[in-house]
């Protein structure tokens, strides 16, 4: 297997008295899909956020192609190649679907020193991802706020595309949504790896991470508490380790 | 929610209807008063809006960010000292109108610098500044009106070009770079991301506090040029300037189908709404309601429009009527 995309060394996060992250190392690999799982509260969201540039870390240290990095902002992020999909998705629902895929990276032409946006370009490049991503959309020029949850996850999923991203995180994708538009949001995670990405995937649902991740990790109480490859594993194993009845998260936190 | 026409003067439903108000309104008040219909009241009126206009485009802006000034009017107040004591001193007339502007961009500044900086409430820190901008209006007059004030902006502002007043000109100019900054740059994407959620737009990697304070250097700026061409006009500057300015810039836009909790606005509404305001004080006045009235009918047109918004569920309020957000 090539060289990790991203190393996680000692990540750890503080708010206040409150350690949401404590001490998390793992890898992330270019071409696999990574699921993160956890309870509610074991520090998933704040660990992408810290990925995603949004939270700096109080310790440790991020390394993306082996060399250190610091974002101070979701742009830096973004510019290392990490395109991030919250789970309260940060899309404008106000602005357009083509606005929003290229929102904070607009195409502009500068006239007399104005940077007006090169408006039809951009709707021409997100109509031609919607295509490929099978979306069903038809209209790049529709308001967000008037698509459905789906439809607004395959616009996240546009918009990273369009960065060129190199790692793709996704925060509970498939939380809000029905069965058939799961089904499309899990083939669209695959394809990502496929193409080349690296993917992480929170999720809730054991039989969507058991079918699309390459690797589990299980965060308990701030912790990495258990780390395995799919086939290695199965979803009763990992179940033990959210809750917390698996003996070696036991010894851990008796360590502790 | 939808922008479906954005174009530079495109009408939806709102705004026709608010040209319907306009109509109805002159209508009336021509049948009322034998002076209103007059083509003198008419550039009475327009000349009133001007001032009003300026402020309004920038209150626009702040409103669509989901934020709001209510220092404008005593910050137009201060350029307009500026541009006073300009006059004063003989200054170049070109420079002199250029003052008004500059003295606006940099309040705009230190308003950016205390509400951004400073994590303040936009509503609260403008609020602080309107109180010590007074204090300063009054020592920077000594207690005095400047008045008399030398003719050289009349002469500036008063030209024409092709039958039309360089006013005008200066003032159509001011509404297309708004209107081009908000529909056709980056930056106007940006400030309609925060004002619908500032979160959302960081999390998007928009640089929310540069956007932020550009927005408040552009208000003011706007003030500034709208103190330039009171002075131009009135050539003096009394205690009590632009009082009732940040009222009625705020009603106007809210009346133009701007949202007050950010995120969506509407230019040609502001014009509308602009000139329905005016209209409606003049027309009023005329009928012989004293001025004393007229932030009455502001502000309880401002009250008004608000609950039609929200009890028609077009604005997203709490149980306790405060924002959902
Ligand atoms: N911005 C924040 N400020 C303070 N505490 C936070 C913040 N974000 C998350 N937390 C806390 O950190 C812990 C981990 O939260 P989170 O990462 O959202 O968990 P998960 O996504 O796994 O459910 C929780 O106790 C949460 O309340
Ligand atoms: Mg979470």
């Amino acid at each position: 297997m090539n060289a990790p995309f991203l190393i996680a060394k000692g990540i750890t996060k503080r708010f206040g008295a409150l350690t949401a992250l404590s001490e998390v190392d793992l890898e992330i690999r270019s071409g696999e899909v990574l699921a993160l799982l956890g309870d509610n509260g074991a520090g998933k969201s704040t660990f992408i956020k810290v990925l995603a540039g949004a939270h700096s870390p109080s310790d440790g240290e991020l390394l993306i192609d082996g060399v250190p990095v610091a974002f101070s902002s979701p742009k830096d992020a973004a510019s290392a190649g990490i395109a991030t999909i919250f789970q309260e998705l940060a899309l404008s629902e106000n602005l357009t679907i083509s606005e929003n895929v290229f929102l904070g990276r607009e195409l502009k032409r500068s006239v007399l020193g104005v940077p007006f946006l090169r408006r039809k370009e951009m709707k021409e490049r997100v109509a031609g991802l919607l295509k490929e991503l099978e979306a069903h959309i038809s209209d790049p020029q529709a308001p967000v706020g008037s698509l459905s949850g789906g439809q607004r996850q395959a616009v996240a999923i546009c918009r990273a595309l369009n960065l060129n991203a190199k790692l793709v995180i996704m925060d509970e994708p498939t939380a809000a949504l029905a069965v058939a538009e799961t089904r499309k949001v899990l083939s669209l995670t695959r394809r990502l790896a496929e193409r080349g990405c690296a993917v992480v995937l929170i999720s809730h649902n054991m039989a969507d991470v058991f079918e699309v991740a390459d690797r589990i990790i299980v965060f308990r109480r701030g912790r990495k508490v258990a780390e395995k490859m799919r086939s290695d594993t199965n979803p009763e194993e990992i179940v033990s380790y959210i809750t917390g009845a698996h003996p070696d998260v036991r010894a851990l936190e008796k360590t502790n | 929610m939808r922008q479906l026409k954005d174009g530079i003067f495109s009408l939806n439903g709102r705004e026709l209807a608010l040209l319907a108000a306009c109509t109805l309104a002159i209508i009336v008040f021509s049948v009322a008063s034998p002076y209103f219909g007059t083509p003198g009241n008419a550039a009475t009126i327009l000349r009133n809006s001007v001032e009003l206009l300026l402020v309004g485009l920038g209150m626009t802006l702040l409103l669509a960010m989901g934020g709001i000034d209510v220092s404008v009017g005593i910050v137009m107040g201060l350029a307009a000292i500026c541009v006073g004591r300009a006059l004063e001193a003989n200054t170049d007339p070109v420079l002199t109108a250029l003052v008004g502007p500059i003295i606006g961009a940099l309040l705009g500044l230190v308003t950016a610098a205390v509400v951004v900086l400073g994590r303040i409430p936009a509503i609260v820190g403008t609020l602080g500044l309107l109180g010590i901008y007074r204090t300063a209006i009054f020592i920077l007059l000594g207690g005095q009106w400047l008045s008399g004030l030398p003719t050289g902006l009349t002469v500036l502002l008063g030209t024409s070009l092709l039958g039309v007043p360089i006013a005008a000109f200066v003032i159509v100019l001011a509404y297309i770079a708004v209107w081009v900054a908000l529909r056709r740059t980056p930056f106007g994407l940006h400030l309609l991301a925060i004002g619908n959620s500032e979160e959302k737009a960081r999390l998007s990697g928009i640089p929310v506090a540069k956007v932020r304070f550009a927005t408040f250097i552009i208000s003011g700026a706007l003030a500034g040029l709208a103190a330039t061409f009171y002075v131009a006009s009135y050539r003096n500057v009394e205690m009590t300037i632009g009082s009732t300015l940040a009222l009625d810039a705020i009603a106007a836009v809210v009346l133009g189908g701007t949202s007050i909790l950010g995120g969506k606005c509407s230019l040609v509404g502001t014009v509308l709404g602009v000139l329905l305001l005016r209209i409606l004080q003049n027309g009023l006045l005329l009928m012989g309601v004293p001025s004393l009235w007229q932030p009455v009918v502001t502000g309880g047109l401002l009250i008004g429009v608000l609950s039609v918004e929200v009890l028609s569920a077009r604005l997203p309020m709490s149980p306790l009527g405060w924002a959902r957000r």
